[in-house]
């Protein structure tokens, strides 16, 4: 009798299993963005798209994914949608330094959803800086440490070798590892590689990357930082500005960047306040020598007239020539490649729902460079939604808001 | 000896003639001036001398001037004036002066309470000090400022003294008292606001925090306890439904008395005062507020992103004619703290603050401080600044020559 009773409630059990299973499949999505134009470089995709989002993970991409399994729907077909974007050079020590920006509201409002800080802070400062603003920021922020171990203090410590601590800056990098990826040298004024040497040591030390800001002087040359004294997959930051002597007399790349590109060094962009010049970037992208990555070097004073933020640095790019895929690529699965963080920059399913959603404008837009001079362009970007770790963090269209009409009663006891 | 003299007056006058008179360093041309305080509504060019307004005229030469911008098809306006800014210390996280507020026209900020008298220093060297944006500040009657609940309810670090001590010793950056998160049943905190205030001869401002069983009401606070010019701050909240009665919503009584007796309504738009079933009810019952303010703070940013041209549009989505709200934007909370003329008008000779905006027009979603929308066809954007007679902000770089046209320039001016 027992048995027959177990039996029969395992069979019971059998076949609601095996009904439940298709069930299964057809998960209750959290969020539903309908009808993109999705680009994804990672997974070269580039066309109308569904994505699924569950928890704080990408579910599903994929043609007509069915509304009815979704808690909450947004249609997209105006837009364009990317992975969260990385921002590889940015400043958001937001209460150390005096150049600072508190992240998020630049960041997620500009579909950045990982930030570098390119050295703000050196291994004194480091552990204030997380605790102050990396812990609490909604933005993933990474960093890459300063060899000056007071951090972006000014030439008193900037330009002093005894700052340089090759071995407290290695101890802090294998401390944080999640956060830390890599060593930044800037502003050494000294004609000497005292710099440069000492922070790659240091990357050396801790296996991770260097990324170089660069002055050159008598004796200390572009040319020799590239070939001598980077290694392949290290970055120099802050190609298009206007110290270096890498257009010969005819507005020409000279060989060297290519020679230098071949080995393996990484060009990044870092806007900022005086590191982007038209004079300098469009002869360079006329002649196919375009930036390995798209990043602001975002601080106080590059904010204000250069405005270099990420949907304005980008639209840049993009009325100087580049396709968005190009300028996507560079945003997000080129410096996620760049810091060794492969999992990042994609709308891999599986991966953080990082998400970043963008209106591309026709009109009549002014865009100046970091000498405030002007480009007329006829396309600019505008970030209208973000997607952070599944939440939706900005959204200026109001996309994902109720009518306020609709919205039940308002009350404060809610 | 008389030829001599006339002829170094007539080489004194050609010279004069022929020098290449900039009699102006900056051109605003062709724009739709705004300017309450002076009661202009029209286009006209605005010519800027060093760091103040020399001339608001129709058709100013163009030769005559260093830089000119062409302003058609953009408003001109007194650079704006937020009375209730967080750039210092805030519940939701503060925000820096500059990015924030000199991006979207905004000259003048009033830091609503973040410090008192114990660590207003502080935020004098590390923020006011080191802003281009002028940032002015209601002190805390809290001596911390906004350092949390518990320490916001700590009666022995609100006085009166001290805090009017720190008023006089910076009586042109601190412009009155806040008082605000204090939820005890009893008016200590409004009482000692209210005294520094006297001290001093300075308005307070106050949040609408009240809650109904601490036994105090909006309305006795608004009757019995303010002085004619003191502020009630984010009215268009939902609080014990001030401004509106639950039932009916209808504009209370009370609340068109208080404004007889000369209180004043700040918006405060903030993460949790400006809500659509509100304020359009009181709008439709004629309860407009006196000043447009922001309390933008790292909550409200990204939510309803509530920064000076968002409240000036979704007040102009409630029927408020834009002129209206440029006024209450620049004019009357200048006044209010007692900063006018020099503050909120393009008068001639005041400091050059100026903002340029922009009325798109299209279909805009604006969200209230619950995420919820309302949908309108104008939005206001801020499209260039000028504060203290230099552009700090310019959007589409209308005040810059193209690049290549430009030489071998490094920062141009």
């Amino acid at each position: 009798m027992n048995r027959f009773i177990l039996s029969t409630i395992t069979a019971i059990g059998l076949v609601l299993c095996l009904t439940c299973s298709p069930l299964a499949a057809q998960e209750i999505i959290d969020i539903l963005l309908k009808n993109a134009h999705v680009i994804d470089p990672h997974n070269e995709r580039n066309g109308r798209f569904d994505i699924a989002i569950i928890g704080n993970k990408i579910h599903k991409v994929g043609k007509n994914l069915p509304a009815s399994h979704a808690k909450r729907v947004i249609d997209l077909s105006e837009f364009y949608v990317t992975p969260g974007l990385i921002d590889l050079h940015a400043h958001f020590d937001a209460y150390g330094a005096d150049l600072n920006l508190q992240p998020d509201h630049h960041s997620l409002t500009n579909g950045v959803t990982t930030a570098v800080d390119a050295g703000s802070s050196g291994h004194k400062g480091f552990e204030k800086f997380k605790a102050e603003t990396i812990d609490k920021s909604k933005t993933r922020l990474l960093a890459l440490l300063n060899i000056v171990g007071a951090g972006m203090y000014g030439p008193e410590v900037e330009d002093d070798p005894k700052q340089m601590d090759v071995d407290a800056a290695v101890r802090m990098v294998k401390k944080y590892p999640d956060t830390i990826v890599g060593i930044k040298t800037a502003h050494y004024e000294p004609a000497n590689w005292t710099a440069v040497d000492n922070a790659r040591e240091a990357a050396e030390k801790s296996n991770t990357v260097l990324m170089v800001d660069f002055r050159p002087k008598e004796g200390r040359g572009y040319r020799e930082l590239l070939l001598e004294h980077m290694r392949p997959g290290d970055m120099h930051t802050h190609v298009y500005s206007r110290r270096f002597d890498w257009l010969d007399e005819n507005n020409k790349v000279k060989s060297y960047m290519w020679e230098a590109r071949k080995k393996g060094v990484l060009f990044d962009v870092g806007h900022g306040n005086g590191s982007f010049y038209y004079r300098k970037a469009v002869p360079a992208l006329k002649e196919g020598f375009l930036p390995d990555t798209i990043s602001t070097d975002i601080h106080k004073r590059s904010i204000m007239l250069p405005r270099a933020n990420m949907a304005t640095t980008m639209s840049k790019f993009l009325n100087l020539g580049l396709t968005m895929e190009q300028i996507i690529e560079r945003t997000t699965v080129a410096p996620a490649k760049a810091i060794r963080r492969t999992e990042l920059g994609t709308l891999s399913e599986g991966a953080d729902a990082d998400i970043a959603v963008f209106r591309l404008s026709e009109g009549k837009f002014g865009f100046l460079d970091s000498g405030r001079a002007k480009m007329i362009g006829d396309k600019k970007l505008f970030c209208v939604l973000t997607v952070r770790n599944g939440a939706i963090v900005w959204d200026t269209e109001g996309l994902a808001a109720t009518e306020f009409t609709n919205a039940g009663p308002y009350t404060n006891f809610r | 000896m008389m030829a001599r003299v006339l002829l170094i007056l007539m080489v004194g006058l050609a010279s004069r003639l022929t020098a290449p008179a900039q009699t102006y360093d900056l051109l605003l041309k062709n724009g739709h001036v705004i300017d309450p305080a002076n009661e202009i509504d029209g286009l006209m060019d605005v010519a800027i001398n060093g760091n103040t307004i020399s001339r608001v005229a129709e058709s100013i030469d163009s030769s005559s001037a260093g830089k000119t911008i062409d302003a058609s098809g953009l408003y001109v306006t007194p650079g704006l004036v937020d009375l209730h800014a967080h750039p210092y210390l805030c519940n939701s996280g503060p925000l820096f002066p500059d990015d924030v507020w000199l991006t979207t026209g905004t000259t003048t900020l009033v830091a609503c309470g973040d410090a008192g008298w114990r660590n207003f220093d502080d935020f004098k060297a590390k923020i006011i000090d080191k802003a281009q944006a002028r940032v002015l500040a209601f002190i805390n009657i809290v001596g911390k400022g906004i350092a949390g609940g518990p320490a916001e309810h700590d009666l022995s670090d609100m006085d009166p003294e001290k805090t009017a001590a720190k008023i006089l010793e910076y009586p042109d950056l601190i412009v009155g008292i806040k008082t605000a998160h204090y939820n005890n049943p009893d008016w200590i905190a409004i009482d000692r606001s209210i005294e520094a205030g006297h001290l001093t001869d300075r308005p307070i401002i106050v949040d609408s925090g009240i809650l109904s069983n601490t036994g105090r009401t909006t309305r006795e606070k608004l009757l019995d306890k303010f002085r004619p010019g003191d502020m009630h701050t984010h009215f268009y909240n939902d609080r014990q439904v001030e401004v509106v009665s639950r039932f009916g919503g209808k504009v209370q009584p009370y609340m068109w008395e208080a404004r007889r007796r000369g209180v004043l309504f700040d918006m405060g738009h903030g993460a949790g005062s400006f809500l659509w079933p509100v304020a359009s009810k009181a709008m439709k019952g004629g309860f407009q507020p006196d000043t447009i303010s922001t309390d933008l703070h790292q909550k409200s940013i990204r939510a309803g992103a509530p920064d000076m041209p968002n409240c000036i549009s979704k007040m102009m989505l409630l029927g408020m004619p834009f002129g209206e709200a440029i006024r209450r934007s620049t004019v009357t909370p200048a006044e209010s703290i007692q900063k006018f003329p020099e503050l909120g008008t393009l008068g001639k000779g005041q400091v050059a603050d100026v903002a340029v905006l922009k009325i798109e027009r299209g279909t805009f979603a604006f969200k209230d401080a619950w995420g919820n929308k309302k949908m309108g066809s104008r939005r206001v954007r801020a499209v260039m600044t000028v504060r203290n007679g230099e552009i700090v902000f310019d959007e589409d770089g209308l005040g810059f020559p193209l690049w290549a046209e430009a030489g071998e320039y490094d920062q141009i001016p």
